[in-house]
């Protein structure tokens, strides 16, 4: 008896389902916004992060902030921590799904558009 | 993409159909986990992947806000569609493995895709959740299973989207160990026997808890009629 009880569950919830992306399926630009500042934030804890120079090697774009630091002249270490960590865009991003920030190449308005 | 329905069935070898649940119960799953796979496709190349992965060790914010973006879709999805209706853990969980995953990237050899690797960090916290979800509820009295009436009634009438709705509701009403037992048991396959040597418990007491929970889940059932 109990192998009829068991068929009885699996049809009833073997029903396919629709697929995730069809639900909507992404996670939420709040969650992607925190655990993008967490991930980085580890980053920094093991030593500097790669210097805005080296990202723009590899053919990233940053953003106008991060731009005005990587031409300021002072001195490379001072070019590689996580700027974002003081940037308004950042509070606003991990609070509001959407947020009012606007400029191209913040990982966060990114994740807004996502 | 792969359309997986009962005529799942078609493929079981011939002679066990109907003979062997768990079997059946475990092709099933893993079917329907190769079409969630399938079906939220693969853009990136494997060099590309590689890229991203040997970025995002060099501490390249802008790859690792990449990496973040693509994964956290990836398991996000998949962690919701693992644990509906139970979703107020999904952040968590997606959160917990997208650590595990970037804590995990130096061992990420690039022979299968970026997106397997996490789904499979993914899978593991999943099942994380449900073992210590079940371990920590108390085992019913011994005896308890035979005594109930387990009467099959569960009505079958209903269309298949109506039917996947009042399935998640009636859930969603469970204590949360019954209900991820079931989902566990019946949603992902696995044999009371894997429940009971994943959760410490003994065989025994996890089909006591399983008919605790379908009992649960029937007398609910019926309620909603």
């Amino acid at each position: 008896m109990p192998a009829d009880f068991d068929f009885e569950f699996r049809s009833l919830f073997s029903q396919p389902k629709e697929r995730p992306e069809e639900a909507g399926g992404g996670a939420p630009s709040t969650l992607k916004a925190r655990l993008y500042s967490a991930l980085v934030r580890s980053q920094q804890e093991s030593g500097p992060l790669a210097s805005l120079d080296a990202t723009v090697a590899s053919g990233h774009e940053i953003c106008v902030f991060e731009k005005l630091v990587q031409i300021a002249p002072v001195a490379e270490r001072l070019k590689s921590p996580f700027f974002c960590g003081v940037c308004h865009a950042r509070v606003l991003a991990e609070k509001l799904d959407n947020p009012p920030i606007f400029w191209p190449h913040c990982p966060y308005v990114e994740f807004k558009k996502s | 993409m792969i359309v997986i329905d009962r005529s799942t069935r078609a493929f079981l070898p011939a002679g066990e159909l109907g003979r062997n649940d768990d079997y059946e119960g475990k092709v099933h799953s893993e079917l329907m986990e190769l079409r969630v796979q399938v079906s939220m496709g693969s853009e990136a190349s494997p060099a590309d992947e590689q890229r991203l992965v040997a970025e995002v060790l060099a501490k390249d914010r802008k790859a690792t806000a990449d990496f973040v973006g693509r994964c956290s879709d990836w398991v996000y999805s998949f962690v919701r569609y693992r644990l509906t209706p139970r979703t107020e853990m999904v952040e968590d969980l997606t959160q917990e493995t997208l650590l595990a995953a970037w804590q995990s990237l130096p061992n990420f050899r690039g022979d299968g895709n970026l997106r397997s690797w996490v789904l499979g960090i993914a899978r593991h916290k999943v099942e994380e959740h449900y073992r210590r979800s079940i371990r920590e509820m108390e085992s019913p009295e011994p005896g308890s299973a035979a005594e109930l009436a387990e009467t099959p009634m569960l009505e079958q009438q209903l269309d298949s989207a109506m039917r996947q709705e009042r399935v998640e509701a009636t859930l969603a009403l469970l204590p949360e160990a019954y209900g991820l037992a079931l989902l566990w048991r019946y949603r992902d396959g696995k044999s009371a026997r894997e429940m009971a040597e994943l959760t410490g418990k003994t065989e025994k007491a996890i089909e006591r808890l399983l008919a605790r929970a379908r009992e649960n889940f029937r007398r609910r059932w019926n309620d909603a009629r």
